[in-house]
């Protein structure tokens, strides 16, 4: 019998129409490692909720089916004993981390337990020793990185002992590295006590390389379950918007690709190991002339005049935290500029200058040539729209109508004007429906699309989105880097704020990477994506296609090839090369 | 708000921050009442002396300047009001030991907000709600105690944030006559307001999760023992509130030290 063990579960929240789950059997075992993908809204998170009884204890609603852990028929008990069996971590740390200091976060859920204070000790060394938090221990919660508090998330309820840890999109709100990070705990856990570790995650890429089981949801029932090589080559599931491993997919584009590679490869080094006996070595090969000459190899970055230009900008938080030393940056009109690096490198403190949110310290921003010193943030942002992470920060309307024409009444627009480009940006980005509804009943990737809409509406000449794929599943992102193409071709200056390397593998922005507050290096995705040490100073990931076309060097095969098209286009020359 | 400010908790490792927190409030008490039992600058002007060494042992010097930099606006007005309605209530009379008077009751001001910040600034919550913790106060509240706490600076960057995201989308809050500017924080606190129930939720959830409220015998990380400096400080400060309290009682009042000649 497995350690997790569900029957026929249906679950319908209250007032709501349609089931959240619907008949769902499935039976894990214990020492697994799990990930439940699917479609924003598809039941997974419903799912996991329902494994430790806040659905429906909590929730309410209408549940039918059984749930077991580890042998606990979870309807039966409440949700405080079943917390010494399954641990239920949450996306967002902030909202779990309960205590001021470090350890006593973590001492919590055994306070709440009655565990002696000595044995309480034990379990804290040995859960901050596990997560990489012993240093941390005497720190207060508040001054911590996203990454140390989603590793003190996992130590507290750790510490608790449970056999089972349930995650819901741990990494949504780290860079790559720290999302690797929390990945490696995950994998100890796993490996060294055996735990069986449940998760939820959009960035694939990461994941896959981890778990030994893929579930994928699609409204409220599990539409494939297996190993994860097989089920991320299924074409169901990239049809359902799962985001596929870009290893898996450039392998998939090989017709005999059942041929070539015994199982299918989930990372660079996968692939690397089997594609190599259908290579040969060249000794002598020239590196260039596979392909036809990129136009940007012809004409360079063509320059149009200068747009935004920093110069210089210092800026400091206050208690002295020096947030930007020194920066200098020009974006032209036309632009598609991408500013990248670790979290708190000062990314979205440099964007915030552009529309004069923050005013530098020492140096000086320009528009089109004019000092913005003297400029409002109203009247800059007429022309630099910005739109935030979290779409929650800002919308507060009754209806999605209202909240697209709000920033249009702020700008003092006439009123027939804004009702037409209230429409536009609602066709533009497919809400149309949504009109009269409330903001707040909408999902969380339709609320984006309206925050989105709320800036674009007034049709600002730059506009600048600050981490626009965090949370949002394949399909939305797809939809979303077509959306920035369209603009792009409109003539919009276009400045996204993202860690998303894969986002960035596949539109190709000239890349601005920073680091303590500073830019440390600019150019094409190309350039940059080759810098290795660069991009582990700033805690980027290099994009896997990349990884895989370094190795690939001794085969004559350029290294910058960042995409799937162009990588599977120079593979297949390579091999129809080989086999002449 | 500068002088709520400066009153927070500042980590230390000091001898005035590790005593107990009971130990260290019955201490900002005596000084409190031995300050309201005087109203004559020579005893207050001794309360006050006697707490910079504290104020020096703590290492707290700057935060605690600052405070007091906090309070000097209302002190100023303390003493301001005092010599104007003796003026006018004296018929345009004015003494020298008037002077001495407002003088003393700022100088009672002054030692109430270091004996405060003091406390304050040296003494974590956690501990402070270990104290209450021992006065019997329901876990339920000490919880809510420490959560708010918790969530002030998550909360204020909240706030900023979405302030900024407002101002990006042209809002301008010091536009309009002041109804006008009522409404203009409507967009800022809706979201607060929204966002702050959306996180209860997703804390009462964490909370369950995390086995809140299992037992009726909550064991707690952290627990209060006096130690022998706490004992130490205990006594000196009994015999001093009860020399105080001698002094109060049976020795003669101070004479006015600049006299009762007229300033004017």
């Amino acid at each position: 019998m497995g350690i997790v063990e569900v029957k026929n579960l249906s679950y319908t929240y209250p007032n709501a129409s349609k089931p959240a789950l619907e008949d769902i059997s499935l039976s894990i075992n214990p020492g697994e490692f799990v990930l439940l993908t699917g479609p924003s809204g598809c039941g997974k998170t419903t799912f996991c909720r329902a494994l430790n009884g806040l659905i429906p204890k909590f929730y309410n609603g209408t549940l039918t089916g059984s749930v077991h852990i580890a042998g606990l028929d979870v309807a039966e008990h409440s949700t405080m004993e079943l917390a010494k069996h399954i641990g239920l971590i949450f996306q967002n740390p902030d909202n779990q981390i309960f205590a001021l200091t470090v350890e006593k976060d973590i001492a919590f859920g055994l306070e709440n337990l009655g565990i002696s204070k000595a044995e309480m000790h034990r379990e804290i060394d040995w859960a901050a020793g596990t997560t990489g938090i012993e240093s941390l221990r005497l720190r207060a919660t508040h001054e911590l990185s996203g990454g140390q508090k989603q590793r003190l998330t996992i130590a507290s309820v750790l510490a608790m002992h449970p056999s089972i840890i349930v995650m819901d999109e741990p990494t949504s709100f780290l860079d790559p590295v720290g999302a690797e990070h929390i990945f490696d705990v995950l994998d100890r856990l796993n490996k060294e006590y055996g735990m069986t570790i449940i998760i939820i995650e959009h960035r694939i890429d990461i994941a896959a390389k981890y778990v030994n089981r893929i579930i994928v949801f699609d409204e409220g029932r599990v539409r494939s379950d297996g190993k994860p090589s097989l089920i991320l080559a299924q074409e169901d599931t990239r049809l359902l918007g799962v985001g596929i491993p870009r290893i898996l997919e450039l392998a998939k584009r090989f017709d005999d690709h059942d041929t070539m590679f015994s199982e299918l490869p989930l990372t660079s080094d996968q692939f690397y190991g089997q594609i190599t006996a259908c290579l040969r070595i060249k000794e002598f090969t020239s590196k260039k002339s596979l392909l036809p000459p990129d136009m940007l190899d012809l004409v360079g970055e063509h320059h149009h005049s200068p747009l935004i230009q920093a110069k210089n900008i210092v800026f400091d938080y206050p208690g002295n935290v020096h947030a930007l030393r020194g920066v200098d940056l020009t974006i032209n009109h036309g632009d598609y500029v991408a500013i990248m690096g670790e979290n708190g490198a000062g990314k979205t403190t440099l964007v915030k200058h552009f529309n004069g949110l923050l005013r530098p310290k020492e140096g000086e921003v320009f528009l089109d040539g004019e000092d913005i010193s003297k400029q409002s943030v109203a009247q800059l942002a007429r022309r630099v729209g910005l739109v935030f992470q979290n779409p929650d920060d800002q919308l507060f309307e009754e209806s999605v109508e209202k909240e697209i024409s709000f920033a249009l009444r702020n700008f003092g627009m006439r009123e027939e004007g804004i009702a037409k480009r209230v429409t536009w940006a609602m066709n533009l980005l497919d809400i149309e429906k949504y009109r009269e509804s409330s903001p707040f009943i909408l999902s969380g990737g339709e609320r984006k699309r309206v925050a989105l809409a709320s800036v674009l509406a007034w049709d600002p000449e730059v506009l600048v989105l600050d981490e626009p794929t965090i949370g949002q599943d394949y399909g939305q992102k797809e939809r979303l880097r077509h959306f920035l193409t369209q603009l792009r071709t409109q003539g919009k200056t276009v400045i996204i704020v993202t860690h998303d390397v894969e986002f960035v593998a596949e539109s190709q922005p000239h890349i601005v990477l920073m680091a303590q507050g500073k830019i440390v290096a600019e150019g094409s995705t190309k350039s940059i994506m080759n810098q290795t040490e660069l991009l582990a100073q700033c805690s980027v990931a290099k994009p896997e296609i990349t990884r895989l076309f370094n190795d690939l060097e001794p085969y004559g095969l350029p290294k910058d090839v960042v995409d799937v098209d162009e990588a599977y286009q120079l593979l297949n020359r390579k091999i129809e090369e080989a086999e002449r | 708000m500068s002088l709520l400010e400066s009153l927070r908790f500042t980590r230390g490792d000091t001898a005035i921050h590790n005593l107990d927190p009971r130990v260290k409030f019955m201490m900002t008490l005596v000084f409190f009442s031995t300050s309201v039992m005087f109203l004559h600058i020579v005893p207050l002007a001794f309360v006050f002396l006697i707490q910079i060494p504290l104020v020096l042992k703590a290492k707290v010097f700057s935060e605690w300047s600052k405070s007091i930099k906090g309070a000097a606006f209302i002190s100023g007005f303390i003493f301001v009001t005092n010599m104007v309605s003796f003026y006018y209530f004296r018929d345009g009379n004015l003494t020298w030991d008037l002077v001495e008077y407002s003088l003393s009751l700022t100088m009672r001001f002054i030692v109430l907000v270091t004996s405060f910040s003091v406390f304050f600034i040296t003494t974590s919550p956690d501990k402070l709600s270990l104290a209450l913790e021992k006065a019997n106060v329901p876990y339920e509240f000490n919880f809510a105690f420490i959560t708010a706490i918790r969530f002030v600076p998550v909360l204020a960057d909240e706030a900023q944030t979405i302030m900024d995201a407002q101002r990006s989308r042209g809002l301008e809050l010091d536009k309009g006559n002041f109804l006008k500017r009522i409404r203009n924080y409507i967009p800022i606190l809706l979201p607060l307001i929204i966002n702050s129930i959306r996180r209860s939720l997703e804390l009462a959830e964490a909370m369950e999760s995390r086995a809140f409220g299992a037992t009726e015998d909550r064991t707690n990380l952290y627990e209060l023992s006096l130690t022998g400096t706490d004992k130490l400080v205990l006594v000196v400060i009994t015999v001093f509130f009860a020399s105080a309290l001698y002094a109060r009682l049976y020795l003669p009042a101070f004479p006015s030290l600049l006299g009762f000649g007229p300033v004017f």
